[in-house]
């Protein structure tokens, strides 16, 4: 486990998780921590509760249990002690800390006008745990060419969570802004302007404006910046050839990708789905890769300790995608089921609404929070 | 002549403990207005630059004089992450720190708990929040600075003349 993560941690914590076994440390991807609930760890795509002494167990019984006040330092230490300068991150729900680690948090939301405006009460950390895995790009990267234009697919990468796109795409960004194609035909081309639009400063971890990670020497990258103002904010000023970001699915997004292919600039994105057909299923993506955007889509899949990819060109995306569509809708008579359907969606939705007007306002029973020192746990039993 | 040296002795000592005190007196209000400074330095940082905790309260240890910087710089250094020591919290480091460097200025009680009040608040808050503290702290301050400046008025002067005068008594009785 890198040493500065360890430093955000409070000291009896620090001392538990230094004792974890090498094995587990080595591959550590989690660290979850629980006010008043056992500590957890997942390595290598599998979890284990930790005990006291540091041992690895499967009975959460047995396991540590982060106290009320550990938490509220640990809370500290990863917001730098300035909860007011994290404020746009609490209301995402994670924060960023030096080295690109991310942390979720958990607790409870403060409404503003029925927005989410901040969390509270924070009971609740995952520390997700960034890794640089130099030399993961050149196995994709060759996938990716295209030698035509002598320059890289505008390509999305898609997989579900924690399988390593952000991981994947550092790399990428490494590889292209030194010129390290991978690939023999490639050798001549020299090394491409890389623009990184870093909303969640996860791909680049930037401290101050500079990039913790290695991304080769021609990059730059416009840290919590968000992505559709990035990018255009990229595309004006700083030249790139080559745009990355992370995680797109809002609209905005979709609209200034547009923007920037057409100003010629490659773009290079991640985006959350399992395989094809939930990228058509998601209305910002499908419209993106119904246009014919992306000239390449990797998919991550991890089969054990294993990060496994495939790559497929738009041309076999949009068969995939055609040839389930039109058995879909040829499977399908054009009447009966889409008929009889909606009305009595609608019969629900409507006898529903009536029920919530006809509930009387009435005084609602005090909630009495159970006993805190039952709640404890076995810590100091 | 040995009895005129120990006369000349005692009036200087008295004369310099009447000026000590009145030093005092006029350093507390000026280093509650130093005070008052370095938290509406803090106010700018927190709103404006939303500069995290430890780097705000360094940047200010930088501006201010002497025995205050010292205060800010240590506070700053214990959260700073190189420190790492344990798990504490604001609250503990600023606490312990007024404690330590408190002694070594003219302010008085009233003074230090408007500040350690301050500190349990720090850093726990959304940025509204951190500016009505401080604010709330900066009038209680201002409050304190204006007795601080009328008891300056009235005993400075009076301190200083008393030391010589307290000190000319004594070599009248010894003589």
């Amino acid at each position: 486990m890198p040493q500065p993560l360890m430093e955000l941690f409070p000291s009896s914590l620090r001392f538990v998780l230094e004792q974890v076994p090498a094995v587990a440390r080595e591959e550590l991807e989690e660290i979850r921590i629980r006010e008043n609930r056992p500590l957890e760890i997942s390595y290598g795509s599998r979890y284990s509760f930790v005990r006291e002494d540091g041992t690895l167990t499967d009975q959460h019984r047995e396991a540590f249990v982060p106290s009320k006040e550990l938490c509220r330092a640990l809370l500290e230490r990863v917001t730098n002690h300035s909860i007011y300068a994290v404020e746009e991150e609490l209301r995402r729900g994670y924060v960023t800390v030096p080295g690109g680690h991310r942390i979720g948090l958990a607790g409870r939301t403060v409404l503003d006008k029925g927005l989410v405006s901040h969390l509270r009460d924070i009971a609740g950390f995952n520390v997700r745990i960034a890794r640089a895995r130099i030399g993961f790009a050149s196995q994709v990267l060759p996938g990716l060419l295209d030698f035509k234009a002598r320059t890289i697919r505008h390509t999305l990468i898609v997989s579900p969570p924690q399988q390593g796109k952000t991981t994947l795409i550092r790399d990428l960004a490494r590889c292209l802004s030194l010129g390290d194609w991978g690939h023999p035909a490639a050798k001549e081309w020299g090394s491409r302007k890389v623009g990184i639009v870093d909303e969640r400063s996860e791909i680049a971890a930037s401290e101050r404006g500079v990039p913790t990670f290695d991304l080769g020497p021609r990059c730059d990258v416009l840290d919590a910046c968000p992505k559709a103002e990035g990018i255009m904010m990229m595309v004006r000023s700083l030249s790139p050839e080559i745009i990355i970001v992370d995680e797109i699915g809002r609209p905005e997004d979709a609209e200034a990708i547009n923007e920037a292919i057409h100003a010629g600039v490659r773009v290079l994105a991640t985006a959350h789905a399992t395989d094809i057909s939930d990228v058509f299923a998601r209305p910002v993506l499908a419209k993106l890769a119904s246009d014919g955007v992306f000239g390449s889509y990797v998919f991550l899949s991890r089969v054990g300790g294993k990060v496994e990819h495939r790559i497929i060109s738009a041309e076999e995306a949009l068969q995939e995608t055609s040839r389930t569509y039109s058995r879909t809708i040829g499977a399908t008579p054009r009447d009966a089921p889409w008929e009889t359907k909606k009305p009595a969606a609608m019969n629900g939705s409507t006898t529903a609404s009536t029920t919530l007007v006809t509930v009387k306002a009435r005084s609602m029973p005090v909630i009495r929070s159970p006993n805190p020192l039952e709640a404890r746990g076995f810590d100091d039993a | 002549m040995l009895k005129f040296a120990g006369i000349l002795l005692i009036l200087f000592a008295g004369t310099m403990i009447g000026f000590l005190q009145a030093s005092r007196y006029a350093a507390r209000p000026r280093q509650i207005r130093e005070l008052l400074h370095a938290l509406q330095r803090l106010e700018t940082e927190i709103s404006y630059g939303q500069t995290h905790l430890p780097e705000a309260l360094r940047r200010i240890s930088e501006l201010v004089p002497r025995p205050l910087s010292s205060m800010f710089s240590s506070i700053s250094y214990s959260l700073s992450g190189n420190s790492a020591g344990s798990g504490e919290t604001v609250r503990e480091c600023w606490e312990r720190a007024i404690n330590v460097h408190w002694p070594a200025t003219a302010m008085k009680k009233a003074e230090k708990e408007a500040v350690l009040r301050l500190g349990s608040t720090l850093g726990g808050s959304g940025r509204e929040d951190q500016l009505k503290h401080i604010r709330l702290t900066m009038i209680q301050l201002q409050a304190e600075e204006s007795s601080a400046r009328e008891d300056q008025h009235r005993y400075e002067k009076l301190s200083r003349s008393l030391g010589m005068l307290g000190a000319a008594l004594v070599v009248i009785l010894m003589i």
